[in-house]
């Protein structure tokens, strides 16, 4: 049977990819190392724990769904995704190793537990999935992706959103999609976006690093009071485009109530509240 | 909230309809809703087309074609011609399109950030 052995939370921004891309130097500078240097402990400990997948709660930017038809949850039950060109064109990545067998269990588990998914045999991915995860799970030069996923979009840009609650119950029946599965996989489940930024109007730049550090504390210490927020609580808060902690809150959902986090990094920069924490689940290897 | 409860509208539903609805927001900090979504849909159509190389190339090339694709109101042709990012959002652009749109103007973002701070509110 396959089992859940830990969960990752990340930022996801076009700022991470442009450090990345630079290389090296860059990213292990002053300016960078605070965030880059916790993401390489982060890739050290899933390197011992060596899951089998990781399945992603993003959320896309209008990059694969658009207004015309905006999906509130949208599952990839493909055996690749290819990187999207987000309007630049596309980052130089290879596309990403799916599972299309397991993508299609989630999704059998999923509208058995009542989550009614668009499931989607092709999937491009963007920043949501490909800001952070290079950083934990690609190896340059010939090693490419190392660990197949499941990607799971959320609609957290198109109000009416997912509430908080909603996103917390997506989390507990992918836990219940992935306990549930034949085959012997270790999976570790990944959230993205967040932590506070604000991108439009008079505000733009705003970041709170108080309430970034409090979130973090909560999603760890007492996940499910994150759950009582309502949407226009957490934009005064976090800004307008920091709604995106609900795909953590979803990748919290999943864990065990005791799991704790084993690296956990934030620093505000710019225009950014940038987080990271890793949790890991007891029991399991590593 | 208008409406009362009842057997068939219970207070747990309205407080979960109330709630979806983000409101009582400070106006500068806006959300992508109906309203939005709604007077920007031809804005973000047109934005939205930039993830094309096709579309960037006519957008160099011909900015008033690349328009004319879109039936883009008078307005908001000299919205995106003066490169009005506040103006843009304020006219229902989503930031992520936005950001397309700044890409084919080599328009960094804290030029557009800056813009964004100086306005002022609405």
């Amino acid at each position: 049977m396959a089992r859940i052995v830990g969960g990752i939370g990340a930022s996801h921004a076009p700022s991470m990819e442009h450090v990345y891309d630079a290389g090296e130097g860059v990213r292990g500078s002053d300016e960078w190392q605070p965030l880059f240097g916790p993401f390489g402990e982060v890739a050290q400990w899933l390197e011992q724990l060596r899951p089998d997948r990781l399945i992603v709660v993003y959320n896309d930017h209008m990059d694969e769904f658009f207004l015309n038809a905006y999906p509130t949850f949208a599952l990839g039950v493909a055996d690749s995704y290819p990187v999207a060109d987000e309007g630049f064109g596309a980052r130089p990545f290879p596309p990403l190793p799916g599972d299309a067998a397991f993508g299609w269990h989630i999704a059998r588990s999923l509208v058995a537990d009542e989550f009614d998914i668009t499931i989607c045999q092709e999937l491009e991915v963007d920043h949501g999935v490909i800001s952070p995860l290079p950083m934990v799970d690609f190896a340059e030069g010939e090693g490419g992706w190392k660990i197949p996923i499941v990607p799971l979009a959320v609609n957290v840009i198109l109000h009416p959103l997912p509430s908080p609650l909603r996103c917390w119950k997506l989390g507990r029946a992918i836990r219940r999609a992935v306990m549930s599965y034949a085959e012997d996989l270790d999976v570790v489940v990944v959230g993205t976006g967040g932590l506070s930024h604000q991108l439009t109007g008079p505000q733009f730049g705003r970041v709170t690093p108080d309430w970034d550090k409090e979130f973090m504390r909560l999603l760890a210490e007492e996940p499910e009071s994150l759950t009582r927020y309502t949407y226009a609580e957490l934009i005064k808060l976090g800004g307008t485009e920091s709604v995106e902690v609900v795909n953590w809150l979803a990748m919290r959902g999943a864990l065990p109530a005791d799991a704790r986090p084993v690296v956990e990094a934030y620093y505000a920069h710019r225009i950014m509240g940038y987080g990271l924490q890793a949790f890991g689940v007891e029991g399991a290897a590593a | 909230m208008s409406q009362t409860t009842t057997k068939e509208l219970p207070d747990d539903y309205l407080r979960r309809l109330d709630a979806v609805q983000p409101r009582d927001l400070p106006p500068d900090l806006d959300l992508f809703d109906e309203h939005t979504a709604t007077r920007g849909a031809r804005l973000n159509k047109a934005a939205y087309s930039l993830k094309d190389e096709h579309q960037r190339t006519l957008f160099s090339t011909d900015e008033e074609a690349w328009m004319e694709q879109f039936g883009l109101t008078a307005d908001e042709r000299e919205l995106v011609r003066r490169r009005d990012w506040i103006g843009l959002w304020r006219s229902g652009m989503s930031i992520y399109v936005m950001v397309k749109l700044s890409g084919v103007t080599d328009t960094p973002l804290p030029v557009i950030g800056k813009q964004m701070r100086e306005s002022g509110g609405r």
